[in-house]
């Protein structure tokens, strides 16, 4: 019998950045198979392929035998396979019933769509949701007034109402609870006794040992190794998944910070995606943000900054509670906050590069009238002693290199003395180099008496910068490591949800 | 000759270039056009332009597809209130100025929180609030001009006051010099270009920018309900559309003044040469005797060509 779906060495480039380079997976008829590894290993962008959604670059998808080229969703949902996805796909105005079957209306004689068909089909594939549901999920419901677990349990029936052979679940389960996860758990039982495959990807491997057959794990770009689920255990598999390479260059000293008193303390923090934060944060500190991407870091830092909502909780810095609302109070407050993403959140296009680095100064100073002159002696010190290189301050910040923008950002916080430094993932796509001076940069500071959160997405830069590390998962802090525990293994590990 | 092609589309050069052009145009077509008389007459109307696109490139710098589009009926509003204030008293000019100025500021403010609190596009706002103010001026006025300029306003913008200029000529450098030292030399400045250039950007360094926005707007309105004075001291008397024709040359001169439609580049500078070559393209153009339809047509279309020219140097973002 032939397998449901193969891939074989799958290779994809975006630029220069190579996100595949040998992809292999098969996924046999009836089973549930888990496709898991740490951030950038290339599991969303192999099941993107596979949904047609990117097209890869070079190798083999077989499909009940036949090899597919898959170059857009609508052919491989002809083909039988659906994706789920992550970012939510439905349309708020529109009912449940016709988001379920958007493009795929039951149609009359006539032609015209056959409301009654369409409605009965609806309430069949809901039924089966019934006793998680919860209040005001019907057919007729407007997905606008649904909750976020209703909208993804339309999510899901939407992917089982297309009679799918394979199913693609990204992170299907993230804003579902324990009773709908266990319910879903069985109408994937049921669906995989009829012959359904599935390709499951989630970040709770409590979850992938609780529904999957067989796992693969993938590291960077590579399938490296297979597991039949109940032949190995949780540690084997994130051994797998980290490898074993040494990449603990330049550790961090270790501190005793116990005597100094916090700088900053979060009590309890929620937020949209936040749930219960509680930590604190010492002068001198190097404090890291780990897990899987999207588990909470950013919001975390954005809602500090003032630029998210929090909903509950306290902040304290000194010892004082503040409440920051804007950004504006942030900075006030001596906070900074330095985003990866350096072309929404933090480039003044066309702006110069004396511009884009007094701009937080301004404001922090409270200051009304502006000399440049006489700010800029003190920027271009600055600028200098990050290491970077600039024709001159009034060149636009456009003309620069990715790292040396992101030192220009970094020198915009540094001109306002902060007292509690927020990095957001802040080497996304600077140079090797760039990313050294950064790194020295962030311990010299660190050492001269200011606090750090840093989140990076890179486990590799939370080992070598930190001297301790909150791991997220589904907005929560699941670990805690110390700097003695702060391994790739232990890393990935509580990334997963498995005990550290 | 790369060299030669990037001179020419620098704003600043092309508005210059377009100056001497037109004057030398105009010269030609009708010999003393560019004497001196004819000069400061051209520089008066130049001024008068150059007043309500002074808001009007605040508004554009500020980004978000910023724009104002009730400019004109605001005008038409400040002559009317101004007009009705002073009623050809010479005592009244200050009270004038106050009430026009005061309450065009005021709708400006509206402006901004339309555009800011409630996310209205500054298209739609200023277009909804233009037709609310023409409306407003015809109820109120019954359509029946009323209103005249004090004297002494009429002498200040008529008359050379000082080396054969009239006194709204200084009155527009002081403007010019007003708007430099905001945007060069105070942090509200650096926040409107900032802001224009990277709204998420500017929020996170802690700019207030919905509030900065809403002050543009209104100061938009402060500029064109001025304006709207020197209009009735230019003609004595007003009619309820008299602004109307200032909205879409409002616009041209601070595109050609190098300010993109995008946001965040330009300054003031650029805005007066290119009201200058807008009025001196306008006497031309009346010189061959092009009737108002002809004018705008000319008009619209240098609005597009200059679009089409920088478009191919600067993207405009969305």
């Amino acid at each position: 019998m032939t397998a449901a779906l193969t891939a074989r060495s799958v290779q994809k480039r975006f630029g220069a950045a190579v996100a595949l380079s040998n992809a292999a997976l098969t996924l046999e008829r009836g089973e549930v198979h888990a496709l898991v590894g740490a951030n950038g290993c290339g599991k969303s962008t192999l099941s993107k392929i596979i949904a047609g959604t990117v097209q890869r670059d070079s190798g083999d998808i077989v499909v009940n035998g036949a090899p597919l080229v898959l170059s857009s969703p609508a052919e491989a949902e002809a083909n039988g396979i659906s994706l789920f996805y992550q970012e939510l796909s439905l349309i708020p105005q529109m009912s449940v019933e016709d988001n379920i079957f958007l493009g795929r209306e039951p149609r009359n004689g006539a032609g015209f769509v056959d409301r009654k068909a369409l409605a009965k089909k609806a309430d069949a594939l809901l039924q089966r949701f019934a006793p998680v549901a919860g209040r005001g999920l019907n057919s007729k419901a407007r997905v606008s007034d649904l909750s976020p677990d209703q909208r993804q349990i339309v999510e899901i029936v939407k992917v089982l109402a297309r009679d799918p052979d394979v199913v693609i679940f990204d992170e299907a389960t993230a804003a579902l609870d324990h009773r709908q996860v266990e319910l879903f758990f069985r109408i994937i039982g049921e669906m995989k006794d009829k012959g359904v495959s599935f390709l499951f990807i989630s970040h709770r491997l409590a979850e992938v040992f609780a529904v999957c057959d067989r796992i693969t794990v993938m590291r960077n770009g590579e399938s490296v190794d297979d597991f039949v689920t109940a032949e190995t255990d949780m540690d084997t598999v994130v051994r797998a998944m980290v490898g074993d390479i040494a990449h603990d260059l330049d550790p961090a000293p270790s501190t005793d910070f116990t005597s100094a008193s916090a700088r900053l303390v979060v009590q309890g923090a929620r937020g949209q995606r936040l749930q219960d934060v509680s930590f604190s944060l010492r002068p001198g500190e190097i404090l890291g943000l780990g897990g899987l991407q999207g588990q909470g870091q950013s919001i975390l830092l954005q809602s500090l900054f003032g630029a998210e909502p929090l909903t509950g909780g306290r902040v304290l810095i000194e010892g004082r509670p503040v409440v920051v609302r804007t950004p504006r109070a942030a900075v006030r407050h001596g906070f900074g906050y330095v985003s990866g993403d350096r072309g929404r959140d933090s480039a003044l296009q066309g702006r110069s590069i004396f511009e884009n680095m007094a701009i937080a100064e301004w404001v922090a100073e409270r200051r009304r009238l502006v000399w440049p002159g006489r700010l800029q002696a003190r920027l271009s010190e600055i600028a200098q002693s990050l290491n970077t290189k600039y024709p001159s301050l009034d060149a636009p910040i456009d003309a620069l290199s990715g790292g040396n923008q992101q030192k220009v950002f970094i020198a915009r916080w540094l001109a306002t003395n902060p007292v509690v430094l927020l990095l957001d993932d802040p080497t996304k796509g600077i140079d090797l180099a760039a990313k050294a001076d950064f790194f020295r940069l962030v311990r010299n500071l660190a050492a001269a008496g200011a606090a750090v959160l840093f989140y990076s997405s890179e486990d590799a830069e939370l080992i070598g910068l930190c001297h301790r590390v909150l791991v997220f998962n589904s907005g929560r802090i699941v670990a805690e490591l110390e700097r003695a525990e702060l391994t790739s293994f232990n890393l990935t590990g509580a990334a997963y949800g498995s005990a550290a | 000759m790369e060299r030669f092609r990037r001179l020419l589309t620098e704003p600043l050069v092309l508005a210059s270039l377009a100056i001497l052009v037109l004057l030398g145009v105009g010269e030609f077509l009708s010999p003393g056009f560019a004497r001196g008389g004819q000069i400061a007459r051209i520089l008066t109307v130049s001024a008068i332009l150059g007043l309500v696109s002074a808001g009007q490139a605040l508004v554009v710098i500020g980004g978000r597809e910023g724009i104002d589009l009730s400019v004109g009926a605001l005008i038409s509003l400040g002559a009317l209130v101004a007009g009705n204030v002073m009623s050809g008293e010479n005592g009244a000019i200050f009270s004038a100025i106050l009430a026009a100025g005061g309450l065009a500021f005021v709708i400006g403010l509206v402006n901004g929180m339309g555009v800011t609190l409630v996310r209205i596009p500054p298209l739609v706002m200023t277009l909804g609030m233009m037709g609310v103010i023409q409306g407003g001026l015809v109820v109120l006025s019954r359509g029946i001009p009323s209103g005249n300029a004090a004297p002494a306003l009429m002498t200040f913008i008529n008359r050379p006051l000082v080396f054969g200029l009239p006194g709204v000529l200084f009155v527009w450098a002081l403007v010019a010099l007003a708007m430099w030292f905001i945007l060069r030399r105070t942090a509200l400045g650096y926040a409107i270009y900032a802001m224009g250039a990277n709204e998420r950007a500017a929020r996170l360094c802690g700019v207030r920018t919905g509030l900065v926005r809403t002050l543009l707007y209104g100061l938009s309105g402060l500029m064109a309900g001025l304006t709207g004075v020197c209009v009735i001291g230019y003609t004595g008397n007003s009619f309820i559309s008299v602004g109307d024709q200032y909205v879409l040359p409002s616009v041209i001169a601070v595109v050609i003044g190098g300010v993109s439609l995008a946001g965040g580049t330009g300054g003031y500078f650029g805005v007066v040469l290119g009201a200058i070559a807008l009025t001196l393209l306008q006497s031309v153009l009346t010189t061959l005797q092009l009737e108002f339809w002809g004018r705008q047509l000319i008009f619209g279309a240098v609005l597009l060509g200059l679009m089409l020219l920088y478009g191919r140097t600067k993207r405009l973002r969305v």
